[in-house]
């Protein structure tokens, strides 16, 4: 099958799926009645066919017709109209809604081409709202396939969106694609159109506005020029083409997300069967649906099975319990799972209870509400067929053991214990619902099989088994949609930290203080076995900086430092393609371009950004957050709201931290005490607030190390060393030779202490690792890092901070003890190390599928199940890849060093094959290369 | 002659990957058979020269490795190193099943080396490597080998690489000659070749091998144009143009511009049997360093050939009396095989006149003297090959006194190392005058020897260390810095002074064959090494004098 064939493939499962849902929602606008439909189709049809006369001797033809939402308009208009979708059920339900006619003609088409219609046959071809969901390689298809079918002397009126570029996964066919107006006209160009806008219709969203787009109606009119291939015009439309990463821009969201807001709706109109389908059809067919889509789904559950539950006719279930069952169940829960035991007779009844039994020919089932925990009717062969479907998943085949969340009336469950051979572990978000599964039919022999059983929120404490795999009940989701997603999190992330070996890369500012930070992250990377390259750019700064001795005018100093900028992404783009990675860690100020993250992002790179700075001082990521899927950022609030807003993928926050392998107490020499030390000393630039601070401590024995001080009084004697920038391993020995040091976040604004002041700058962390004494300005944040009073002193004015100084200086038992527990509490929980940690926990939560299968795609995957039976081989290959080395021998042999010990066997042989294979590059090079 | 092993079983020659190399071990292979009847001999091949050895006489085994198939596997993604990994794992046990007794590997490939290692065969001809993956070479006269292809020490060698090849695997019984089957129906083929070719001339049938493995060795269609419109209308010759068909780029045009019915082009439309047989039916070939070269002294047919750029007819010229061998003298020649040249003068220096004359004369018989007046020998030697009475082959110049500055030294290894190693009685030297060209002569020889010497006085007190319980660490430190540094000047004598570089590198590879691990026994071996380098630089310098 070729690329184009399996677009097609693609687009026909998708429509046939959703015209089978609901066809006026998916194809029709949304209308919730036919009559609105002909009435919107006929509207549209007159704006996009405007001043195209017709006559009985014309044709027309739609692509993309749908359920015919314009054709029946379009007939009064030609005398014969063709309508072609790739959809066969919508095709089908078109020539029922519309009825045998014989103007017009339904088709069903490939969905890449027109093949059925004959060339030159045609005086006007349209499509309104279809092209614009179809891959870019589709849409140059059928421009060239236009361009075939119309008559010299017709013309087409396409309906797209121009205006900024969408990043859409290449086999999407949802999500709106849009071009950039000069790409769009230069590839109808190419295909052998003259283009134009011929007018413009609204848009259907806010977002579309503020994402500058438009939506055009362009028309087509063919120009003597014959078509380019379309691929030059595909190429042409995108020049960078659409992602290829699985889950970058997921179509399955926005899928889920639309359904969704539909069965909202019908909640809201009163329609709860149909929004229950509405989310029937969510839970069946978006699982992999990564967008938070929870919130609506919780709140249409609860709207719909508001509704539903007085429709059902079911049994309270108390009239339904056993008690003799349920004791005899409680004999084997408490003998296998104590502690869950513990959980269920401890748990209350509910208040309110929605729960009843029904009574099927395998035995009760269980419903919260109008959801049916097993099916309603056959609980026995669905759970089996659902057990041997789930099973049978891909992802299944390497799992060690198997976690099935939900245990409703435990059908499910002992088809899965029948069925599979691994060890199976249950999940239920519920204690009641067990409870009452317990009470309901004699469930010992499933809780004899289970390997463990956990309940609510003891999962999250629960070291997961290794190399287990999820199974969630689609019931389970509905019910507890925040739990398992919750669960889901936290399963992906642990099963990350454990399996995941993504090849990381972290890029650096080209200078100034998040520069270390970058260092201090890479190493703690590498100290957790990661494979991590650290990316230092800083030697491009001198080139940066030598920029403003060239070009004096401001702006043309902008311009050249955005050219500069390109320069070194380009550089980063080319090494990054010699030494591919996985996920790119970008910290504040990073010198890397929105064109290399997008083209990054298209290899399947994760995009990070680690902003470690204030983002109102700092506000390119206003620009650059969309081109990043996780910004983690040091502010919490509107911080990570207005990111979110700039398009970043998912926005976390992510303190800074401290290296306790470099931030640490130091033996200093009493040369040392006496260059660094001083009883009070701050350490940082002189920005307008500590200036302000400052002056006051003129009469203190205190020492100022930083640039950018005044050289007025009193700050010609407090600034060391000619207000030079202090070097990380210099400031080490100023916090340690210091008695209190003063730790005064930056403002630009405010006088002194900052009152909205939120975020907690890297030296507090610094301070308390090297076991240094600190007054700290109050932060908001800085009482969920550190307990103030006990870990750390805080001053809330200018006046309170003099207070203190004087009182720990007069008190150094007290400053030791702070400084001690100071020290304790930053290597327990903030290290780079932990940071790291929390970082890659919340991107394998959301990301564990994508890297799991680049990780499997890789070569070496494949080369490492392949040695299974020759171990040191496999040993070489696993080695090779820890270390990021590229799939192939060279990785095999890197460590590989003669005279220094027996070779083993393989080794030989692995250094026969590399030899074998320079000699005969080097006999081939010779042969030809000698010949000239 | 000395032998080292000179009972062989089950034998296992390594020569993978050239048709020329396989050739020449021909004589080899042949006198082990005589020497050891009733062995099994096996030869390791590419596959692709698996064909080429049906014709080879007297070995019982052809064993084809796919390296190919190893380079493509590694060069695909994904699992092919796998694959690679198991055909090679495949190949090891195969071969270690075969229980070879012998093994006689002449390429020195690094992959050889480590294959042999692997396969495990515990007595050496050639080279192998050790446990830790370094280089071994067993034997003195693979040693030799391995010195004389060093490209500093080339010009100094006049030992054909067929005799050190086979004096590395104790062949004393050799034909003087190389070795292969001419088959009938290749000769009926050949016949026919020539019968259709429509020749007007009834004159000698000279074939002409034009095509050469590298460029800069390509001499000129012009030339051999030139070359063969005197033989075709001077001589009433009729001349087969012979090669592959990728040579036909060079072939055709040369046929075109000699516009004579009496000139075909076989190229592309004989395999290696069928030109072996029409070169067996030709009276002469004219070539370069080649493939067909050695065919064509396989099967008896006479060559004039020419050793153009990095080819040295001491080393690989054709391997049976009577041949003739053209050798440009050239500050730059023999160059480095794997340097291109964009200017290659040394093809200058042989016209096509003289290269017609050789040929029609060795169509008349032997050839044993030439005017200088034809080919002066300041621009090019003319030797003819022969053997001398050891059994080694060698070239005579035949076109007068040449100002070879390298002849002398040439005469005095060649006794050296058929004295030395070889076991031969080789006519002494003159005594009484070594002293003086030991000092005046062969600059930094007396240096060589004193640090041989060194070496020996080193290498007692290493030995009265190690047996002295009280020696420190830092003892067993200086004196090992003490010895890594002669070594290193012994080196850097050789390269300083080009004549010495085989003694020195005889000395190198020596020391990196140490074997064992026990300080005593390697302190013995290495006194040893240096009392060889000592008594060589004594009898190389006591040759020189006598030539």
């Amino acid at each position: 099958m070729n690329p184009l064939e399996k677009l097609a493939e693609q687009m026909k499962s998708d429509w046939d799926r959703r015209v089978g849902h609901d066809y006026r929602f998916w194809m029709g606008e949304g209308h919730l009645d036919d009559t609105q439909m002909w009435r919107t189709g006929a509207e549209d049809f007159l704006a996009i066919a405007d001043e195209v006369t017709g006559g009985t001797n014309s044709v027309a033809l739609e692509i993309g017709c749908g359920v015919g939402r314009m054709m029946k308009a379009a007939a009064e208009r030609f005398g014969r109209v063709i309508g072609i979708d790739v959809s066969r059920l919508a095709i089908d339900k078109a020539r029922e809604l519309i009825g045998p006619t014989a103007k017009l003609d339904l088709v069903v088409g490939s969905g890449v081409d027109l093949a059925p219609v004959e060339s030159h046959s045609l005086d006007f071809v349209w499509s309104y709202g279809a092209l614009a969901c179809m891959p870019v390689p589709v849409i140059a298809n059928y421009l060239v396939e236009i361009k075939r079918v119309l008559k010299p002397s017709g013309i087409a009126r396409i309906q797209v969106y121009l205006g900024h570029e969408m990043l859409v996964h290449e086999h999407d066919t949802l999500h709106l694609r849009s071009f950039s107006p000069e790409n769009f006209s230069h590839a109808a160009s190419l295909a052998g159109f003259e283009c134009s806008v011929w007018c413009e219709r609204e848009l259907g969203s806010d977002e579309s506005v503020s994402l500058g787009l438009k939506n055009c109606v362009v028309q087509l009119v063919p120009s003597r020029s014959s078509s380019a291939s379309s691929g030059a015009i595909a190429h042409a439309l995108l020049p960078h083409g659409e992602s290829r990463a699985a889950h970058e821009v997921n179509p399955v969201a926005l899928e889920a997300w639309m359904a969704l807001n539909y069965a909202e709706a019908l909640a809201d109109s009163g329609e709860a069967l149909k929004a229950k389908q509405a989310v029937e059809y969510v839970v069946a067919n978006c699982q992999t649906a990564t967008i938070d889509t929870q919130d609506i789904l919780s709140r249409v559950l609860t709207k719909a099975t508001r509704a539903l539950s007085d429709q059902v006719g079911a049994i309270p279930l108390a009239s339904q319990s056993h008690e003799r069952v349920y004791d005899e169940n409680l004999v084997v829960l408490k003998e296998r799972f104590p502690k869950v035991y513990a959980q269920v007779v401890a748990a209350s009844e509910p208040h309110v209870d929605h729960s009843s039994v029904r009574e099927t020919k395998d035995g009760p089932v269980l419903f919260v509400g109008s959801t049916c925990l097993d099916h309603a009717e056959k609980p026995q062969a669905a759970g089996d067929a659902w057990a041997r479907r789930s099973l049978h998943e891909e992802r299944m085949k390497d799992a060690q053991e198997v976690v099935v969340v939900g245990f409703g009336a435990g059908y499910h469950l002992q088809s899965v214990t029948e069925q599979c051979e691994k060890p199976v572990a249950c999940c239920e978000p519920d204690v009641t619902v067990l409870q009452k599964a317990l009470r309901l039919r004699d469930i010992r022999p499933i809780l004899s099989k289970l390997a463990h059983l956990v309940v609510g929120e003891e999962l999250f404490s629960w070291e997961l088994p290794h190399g287990s795999e999820l199974l969630v009940r689609p019931q389970s989701a509905i019910l507890s949609p925040e739990y398992v997603e919750r669960a889901k999190s936290f399963f992906y992330s642990k099963r990350g930290c454990s399996e995941l070996r993504p090849r990381i890369a972290v890029l650096g500012p080209l200078h100034g203080g998040t520069l270390p930070t970058a260092t201090y992250t890479y190493q703690a990377l590498q100290r957790m076995g990661h494979r991590v390259r650290g990316i230092d750019v800083s030697g491009f700064n001198d080139g940066f900086m030598l920029l403003d001795k060239f070009v004096k005018n401001e702006a043309r100093q902008g311009v050249m430092r955005g050219q500069y900028v390109d320069l070194v992404s380009q550089v980063l783009v080319e090494t990054l393609s010699e030494k591919p990675v996985d996920i790119l860690i970008c910290m504040a100020q990073a010198p890397i371009s929105a064109q290399a993250l997008t083209e990054l992002r298209n290899k399947g790179v994760i995009t990070v950004l680690w902003f470690v700075e204030d983002y109102l001082r700092f506000t390119y990521w206003r620009e650059m957050a969309k081109y990043y899927d996780f910004v983690f950022t040091i502010q919490k609030g509107d911080c990570i709201e207005k990111m979110k807003a700039a398009g970043a993928g998912e926005v976390h926050y992510l303190p800074t931290a401290c290296d306790p392998f470099f931030h640490a107490p130091l033996d200093l020499s009493p040369e040392e005490k006496e260059k660094w030390g001083a009883p009070f000393s701050f350490v940082g630039a002189g920005y307008h607030n500590r200036v302000q601070a400052f002056a006051s401590l003129a009469n203190y024995p205190f020492k100022i190390w930083g640039s950018e001080w005044p050289s007025t009084k009193p700050f010609d004697r407090l600034v060391q060393d000619e207000s030079r920038r202090v070097k990380p391993e210099e400031y080490i020995k100023i916090f340690n030779a210091t008695d209190i040091n003063l730790n005064l976040h930056s403002s630009s604004e405010r006088d002194g202490v900052d009152p909205s002041g939120d975020f907690v700058n890297p030296r507090t962390f610094e301070l308390a690792a090297c076991g240094a004494f600190q007054l700290c300005d109050d932060r908001k944040l800085l009482p969920e890092l550190f307990e103030v009073g006990e870990e750390i002193i805080t001053f809330s004015s200018l006046e309170d901070m003099r207070e203190k100084m004087e009182h720990y200086l007069a008190h150094p038992d007290e400053r030791k003890a702070v400084s001690e527990r100071a020290r304790a509490r930053v290597i327990r929980d903030h290290s780079y190390g932990r940071r790291m940690e929390q970082m890659l926990s919340m991107i394998y939560a959301t990301k564990y599928e994508t890297l799991r299968q680049r990780e499997s795609g890789s070569p070496w995957s494949d080369m490492i199940r392949r040695a299974e039976g020759e171990p040191e081989l496999q040993e070489r290959c696993k080695r090779a890849m820890m270390r990021g080395d590229e799939p192939g021998l060279d990785g095999l042999i890197a460590d590989i060093v003669t005279g220094k010990g027996k070779l083993t066997e393989t080794e030989q042989k692995l250094l026969f094959m590399h030899h074998v294979k320079s000699q005969i590059v080097r006999m081939r090079s010779e042969e030809s290369g000698l010949r000239k | 002659m000395k032998k080292r092993y000179p009972t062989k079983n089950r034998v296992l020659l390594v020569n993978i990957t050239r048709l020329g190399d396989m050739l020449q071990a021909t004589p080899t292979i042949a006198g082990i058979k005589a020497e050891n009847p009733g062995c099994h001999i096996a030869v390791l091949v590419e596959k692709q020269f698996e064909e080429v050895c049906h014709v080879i006489p007297n070995i019982d085994e052809i064993i084809g490795i796919d390296l190919g198939f190893v380079v493509r596997n590694l060069a695909r993604e994904k699992d092919g190193i796998n694959d690679a990994y198991e055909y090679v794992s495949k190949m090891v046990q195969e071969l270690r099943e075969k229980n070879f007794d012998y093994c006689l590997n002449m390429s020195s490939s690094a992959y050889t080396a480590l294959l042999l290692s692997l396969i495990g065969i515990k007595r050496n001809g050639g080279w192998t490597a050790d446990d830790e993956g370094y280089r071994v070479i067993e034997t003195d006269w693979a040693r030799l080998f391995a010195t004389s292809v060093f490209h500093q020490n080339r010009q100094y060698n006049s030992l054909n690489l067929v005799d050190v090849f086979r004096a590395s695997a104790d062949v004393d019984m050799h034909p003087r000659n190389l070795l292969i089957n001419v088959v009938p129906e290749a000769k009926e083929y050949a016949q026919s070749l020539i019968n259709e070719a429509g020749f007007t001339n009834d004159g000698p049938l000279i074939a002409v091998q034009a095509g050469a493995s590298q460029g800069k060795r390509q001499w000129s269609p012009s030339r051999f144009v030139k070359m063969i419109k005197i033989l075709t209308e001077q001589h009433n010759a009729r001349v087969v143009l012979t090669g592959a068909a990728k040579e036909r780029s060079i072939i055709d045009p040369i046929v075109e511009g000699c516009q004579s019915a009496n000139v075909i082009s076989v190229a592309g439309r004989t395999s290696v049997p069928q030109l072996a047989a029409m070169l067996s039916l030709s009276d002469v070939l004219v070539t370069g360093d080649t493939g067909p070269m050695h065919i064509s002294v396989a099967v008896g047919t006479p060559v004039v050939s020419m050793f153009l750029a990095s080819a040295l007819g001491f080393e690989t010229g054709p391997y049976s009396e009577g041949n003739i061998v053209l050798q440009p003298v050239i500050g730059c020649g023999p160059c480095n095989p794997n340097k291109p040249c964009s200017k290659p003068e040394c093809h200058d220096m042989i016209t096509p006149e003289l290269v017609a004359h050789l040929a029609m004369a060795r169509v008349q018989g032997e050839v044993r003297e030439i005017s200088s007046d034809l080919a002066d020998p300041r621009g090019v030697i003319v030797y003819r090959s022969r053997f001398d009475s050891y059994g080694f082959c060698e070239l005579v110049p035949i076109n007068g006194k040449s100002n070879d500055p390298f002849m002398r030294y040439r005469a005095a290894y060649r006794k050296l190392w058929l004295d030395d190693i070889g076991g031969f009685e080789v006519e002494g030297p003159r005594g009484g005058t070594s002293l003086k060209v030991l000092g005046e002569e062969l600059h930094g020889l007396p240096e060589v020897r004193q640090c041989a010497e060194q070496g020996q006085c080193l290498m007692d007190s290493l030995s009265l260390y190690v047996r002295d319980k009280a020696t420190t660490a830092l003892q067993f430190k200086k004196i090992n810095e003490e010895i890594s540094e002669l070594d290193r000047h012994i080196e850097e004598l050789g390269l300083s002074h080009g004549p010495l570089g085989a003694l020195t590198r005889m000395f190198i590879f020596s020391k990196e064959n140490l074997q064992g691990s026990d300080p005593l026994d390697l302190a013995s071996q290495m006194k040893g090494i240096y009392q060889d380098l000592e008594r060589r630089c004594r009898k190389f310098a006591e040759y020189y004098a006598s030539v």
